[in-house]
């Protein structure tokens, strides 16, 4: 690949065309590709093409985190090598903006997914009290939903704070492992509220969006944990914007016909896209700042607050090779 | 600067030239192999693991809790079966997992009697049900079939193309093909085969 590509542009205009594209699709797929019952019409063209359209964008991605240029990783002081530093940038304010806004969406979905889940648990002490058949879902793994969006808040917030404060030290994306470990919640969520689903277009593009989603914040985190990954990060966050772009089309979809229904929108599928928009953004914010940073990582002399001595101790390190 | 690590999954530890010098010291070193450190691999292979189930759950195999009497004396109520879905099409005789929207949200599991093609005729009188003419032989069922509560619903029927008809072992206590609500089953409504029962152990048999 050529050297003019390095960057976060070709990662930006790649994920945001592919996810269009695939949101596109899943559009056309919802009017087209399924019968009146529900059930996916066999063969159907533009369930093809958006399968198609899925592989090759994983492909290309594969192949641009493979050209990515990588700089030798940074030494923090009193650490070993650690990618963490890569996060940094001080007077650049798009990734904070996106880590804080993604944290304030996942906090939104706490209000929506805990009466639903207290709301179904109540149903089910219910039908158990009057000794009748329970509901099959007590809403004990929404209300755990809920609590996971809080603990992804968190650890967002901390990302977009770290992301603020640069040059303090390299603690970088740890935090990361907290909307990580939420993501393993709302997976199981996800799969229990479609257990029984037989149409895999109905939910599998959610689930495949929220374990890319956990991958990637955990890679995220890996960044400061000595265990970096940073091509596999770029790869899973690309992915992750494209599946949830993918995914949100059919949480909208769900919504507008429950209202067209005259239901309450204040429902999972409300939580889901809400938690879909924040791991979106959080993709997004790791595109913008890890490319152009993996290539040339901020040297701590160029950023305010960093500890003299300890600067002195990183310039001494090679940054590239 | 040159692309160094062609490979998407190696860390930069690892691309590391043997014969430099590292710069670490003891305590950098220390640092890598420190409790934090520790704590994340090991959370990162609970979430990969827990992701790597869901999507064989989802693609592959299953694991579900049979509630309810339909399937008795082959599965009682509690029994947790493995579900095979890869590749599934579905046969005569084969107990299945399936949802039928107009009946309940909830996935059913039933047998099989008849696929595509195929005729299905029950005699409740002399307890014989009929595939292409040809009597079952039916020792799984749990006892003698009565005439349901509901009439005789569907039981003079050709199966459909890329549809099934289904029935419980329980014939006198199941909600299956013979009911109107449920009646003939497309095949995409099928989840997939039971193929074992994994708990509790007394109950430990293939399907």
């Amino acid at each position: 690949m050529n050297k003019s590509l390095s960057g976060r542009t070709p990662w930006l205009i790649c994920t945001a065309a592919a996810a269009l594209a695939a949101a596109a699709l899943r559009r056309w797929q919802l009017s087209s590709a399924f019968e009146a019952s529900g059930l996916a019409a066999p063969g159907a063209q533009a369930s093809v093409i958006l399968l198609c359209v899925l592989l090759i964008t994983g492909a290309w991605f594969i192949l641009l985190a493979m050209y990515q240029p990588l700089a030798k990783r940074p030494m923090a002081p009193g650490q070993a090598h650690r990618w963490d530093l890569v996060f940094l940038d001080a007077g650049d304010p798009v990734y904070p903006a996106l880590a804080v806004l993604a944290a304030f969406l996942a906090l939104a979905a706490l209000p929506v997914l805990l009466p639903v889940g207290l709301t179904q648990w109540k149903l089910y002490q219910a039908a158990i009290a009057a000794e009748v058949q329970p509901p099959s879902n007590n809403g004990m793994l929404t209300i755990a939903t809920a609590a996971g969006a809080l603990l992804s808040a968190l650890g967002l917030l901390q990302m977009g704070r770290d992301g603020l404060r640069p040059g303090k030290r390299g603690r970088g994306g740890f935090s990361a492992a907290l909307p990580g470990v939420a993501g393993c919640i709302w997976l199981m969520e996800s799969f229990r509220a479609h257990a029984a689903n037989p149409v895999r277009w109905d939910y599998a593009p959610q689930l495949l969006a929220i374990v890319c989603g956990m991958m990637f914040y955990m890679d995220f985190a890996g960044m400061s944990a000595g265990a970096a990954r940073p091509r596999r990060l770029l790869w899973l966050a690309a992915m992750t914007a494209v599946l949830s772009a993918l995914s949100m089309v059919s949480a909208v979809s769900e919504l507008s016909a429950l209202s067209a229904a005259g239901a309450s929108i204040r429902c999972a599928q409300l939580g889901d896209l809400l938690l879909l928009l924040s791991q979106t953004l959080a993709a997004a914010g790791v595109l913008w700042r890890l490319p152009p940073n993996l290539e040339n990582p901020p040297k701590p002399r160029n950023i305010p607050g960093a500890h003299p001595g300890r600067a002195q101790e990183i310039q001494e390190e090679p940054t590239h090779e | 600067m040159e692309n160094q690590e062609p490979n998407l999954n190696q860390t930069p530890q690892e691309s590391a030239a043997p014969n430099q010098p590292s710069p670490q010291t003891g305590a950098q070193a220390r640092k890598d192999s420190s409790a934090g450190r520790e704590l994340y691999l090991n959370v990162r292979v609970l979430v990969t693991m827990m992701a790597l189930f869901v999507l064989l759950f989802t693609f592959v195999a299953r694991v579900i809790v049979v509630s309810g009497p339909s399937m008795q004396n082959t599965l009682f109520g509690g029994d947790l079966i493995l579900v095979w879905s890869l590749g599934y099409t579905p046969k005569q005789g084969d107990v299945v997992v399936l949802t039928q929207e107009s009946y309940q949200e909830d996935s059913i599991v039933k047998r099989v009697i008849a696929t595509e093609g195929q005729r299905v005729d029950i005699d409740y009188d002399t307890n014989t049900v009929y595939v292409d003419g040809q009597a079952l032989t039916e020792d799984y069922i749990k006892e003698r079939m009565r005439l349901p509560g509901w009439g005789e619903g569907v039981n003079h029927v050709v199966v459909p193309e890329g549809c099934i008809f289904v029935m419980g072992d329980n014939r006198n206590n199941s909600a299956d093909s013979r009911l109107p609500h449920i009646g003939i089953v497309d095949n995409r409504c099928v989840i997939g085969r039971g193929v074992l029962v994994l708990f509790p152990f007394p109950h430990w048999k293939g399907l």
